[in-house]
């Protein structure tokens, strides 16, 4: 039996212009298994590589080389994706449906019966607090609102494995608080989830184990409660070294004329 | 089974809804509706120039209506992420791509059974104010059923629709079109001339084959191209089989009480829809190879 939820080997990414042109090698050789039932952080700074990795592991996008399976299966086969949820950096809704709507048709997508669909969607919109405006567009919504009805787009399907791309992103303190509780009571169910974050504090609360990654490479990986240091002094000693703006002389000159 | 149709259905709410559909169908319908007014072009009938600009309007718009409907269904699906969200769901590319395009398909129908009914109330309005001017010696400003769908699918669809907006949360947009939709078939049907109608349809039957085949082709070319380059590679298929596309317009064969024979519409039929499955098929394996994030 398959005890990795995530298994990916010697994966890299190469993205091309339209006449097969390389242009940006984002992923490069990447080692990485997340194991059932963990909370797994994926960090680094921006253009590390982390959404083009996510979106590798979805089947989204074709490695150039490389495997990924999840649950021992291929990420395109529709048995894999039974069994994950997937919140997006951005809160990618259809902005005509309504809340309700929007979770009736991932749960229809799902292959739900409409019974179930319905009472997941009640329960789900009043778990996000979001029944009172079940009935308005989500593309009135603010952006925190939005994100509360793509994380349980994510979890209309009970998925086994839930992929959060910057799961605190837009939110308030109040709901960021919320979504690491939730993230934190998943896992206890046996939920297996990979996020990644900019906000090393909101990782250091949920995660078991990180790894960081910088030009699509592995930089550094380890346990939690192995670092020895504050997730924050770990991420900067790996990544953050040099990486001062070079700043423009003319801001630096005395006065402020134009 | 129950995916797919989420899907379709979505689609339909979504190009039902988009500005450039309900423009196209505006455009057809008020071409349909206001050809009989164009009563010194009668071409030695009554009732042509109404047959003749309905039947354009349901081909040439019609045809727009779903390259413009298929290209941005599926593009708009990659360029917004919403694709992002939908497959990371259990549903398998081939499905995705099939619902879109059923989608879009089964809201170009709507436009069809629309501009058809409202381009038949046009027909007999023709021809009823044809019998009027013999009968009086003058054409009547406006008649019966042409003016009655004109003005019901203008101002009364729109007031109904936003009726059951305000008080029953009912969407605007495609409430507008279901209403317009109702009016024209109540229009086209209120003391029916069933023999007419039989006929019309007959001909205007063979309309949404090359519908079918070009929805199959706009959606393969935006599984891989961005919009205009689509809808560019669309439209030049258009272009190359308008020799094919000849022989659906079909309003000669309709001259004189005459109508289209079900044997030119089963030809019609055979010919169209390996074409269609062709591009489909072509547009799923294209859809199924290409990366889903830009």
């Amino acid at each position: 039996m398959n005890e990795n939820a995530i298994e990916l080997k010697g994966v890299s990414k190469t993205f091309r212009d339209f006449w097969l042109r390389p242009t940006v090698k984002a992923v490069d050789g990447l080692d990485m298994t997340v194991r059932k039932g963990e909370v797994f952080g994926l960090l680094g700074p921006n253009g590390s590589g982390k959404s083009t990795t996510i979106k590798i592991i979805l089947g989204l996008l074709t490695p150039s080389a490389g495997s990924v399976t999840l649950f021992g299966l291929p990420p395109k086969s529709v048995e894999a994706r039974n069994r994950l949820g997937y919140l997006p950096e951005l809160s990618y809704l259809h902005p005509f449906l309504t809340a309700r709507e929007t979770l009736m048709y991932y749960a229809g997508l799902c292959g739900l019966d409409r019974r179930v669909s319905r009472e997941r969607t009640d329960e789900l919109l009043d778990m996000i607090g979001l029944s009172d405006v079940a009935k308005r567009p989500v593309g009135g919504f603010s952006k925190g609102m939005a994100r509360r009805v793509a994380l349980a787009s994510a979890l209309v399907g009970r998925p086994e494995l839930l992929i959060l791309d910057e799961p605190t992103s837009g939110l308030d303190p109040v709901s960021t608080n919320e979504v690491k509780t939730l993230v934190k009571t998943l896992a206890k169910g046996g939920m297996t989830i990979l996020t990644t974050s900019h906000l090393l504090a909101d990782a250091g609360d949920m995660c078991d184990r990180v790894m960081i990654l910088d030009r699509g490479k592995t930089a550094a990986e380890g346990w939690m409660d192995e670092l020895g240091t504050s997730l924050e002094k770990f991420f900067l000693a790996k990544v953050g070294e040099g990486r001062d703006f070079k700043i423009a002389p003319f801001l630096l000159e005395a006065g402020g004329e134009s | 089974m129950r995916k797919w149709t989420a899907i379709a259905f979505a689609t339909v709410l979504e190009t039902v809804s988009d500005p450039l559909a309900l423009l196209l169908t505006a455009s057809a319908l008020t071409l349909a509706v206001l050809s009989p007014r164009l009563h010194y072009h009668q071409f030695g009938e009554p009732s042509r120039m109404a047959r003749e600009a309905g039947l354009s309007a349901m081909l040439v718009f019609g045809l727009a209506y779903v390259v413009f409907g298929a290209v941005k269904a599926i593009r708009r699906e990659i360029e917004s992420g919403t694709i992002q969200m939908a497959l990371s769901h259990p549903i398998s590319r081939a499905s995705f791509f099939t619902a879109k395009v059923a989608g879009v398909f089964a809201s170009y129908m709507v436009f069809f059974i629309t501009v058809f009914c409202a381009s038949l109330a046009a027909v007999r309005g023709s021809e009823i104010g044809a019998e009027i001017a013999s009968a009086n010696g003058t054409l009547p400003l406006m008649w019966g059923p042409s003016f009655a769908f004109a003005f019901s699918a203008l101002a009364v669809a729109p007031i109904v629709a936003a009726a059951l907006n305000r008080f029953m949360g009912f969407r605007f947009v495609p409430t507008c079109a279901m209403c317009a939709l109702a009016v024209s078939v109540a229009s086209a049907f209120y003391r029916p001339d069933l023999a007419l109608a039989l006929r019309y349809l007959g001909a205007a039957s063979a309309l949404p084959f090359p519908a079918a085949v070009f929805v199959s082709v706009a959606g393969a070319a935006a599984a891989r191209l961005k919009d205009h380059a689509a809808v560019s590679v669309s439209l030049f298929a258009i272009l190359l089989s308008l020799p094919i596309l000849g022989n659906y317009y079909l309003p000669n064969e309709l001259t004189d009480g005459g109508s289209v024979s079900p044997g030119y519409l089963a030809m019609s039929f055979l010919a169209a829809m390996p074409l269609a499955a062709a591009a489909l098929v072509a547009g799923v394996q294209l859809f199924k190879g290409r990366d889903m994030a830009e």
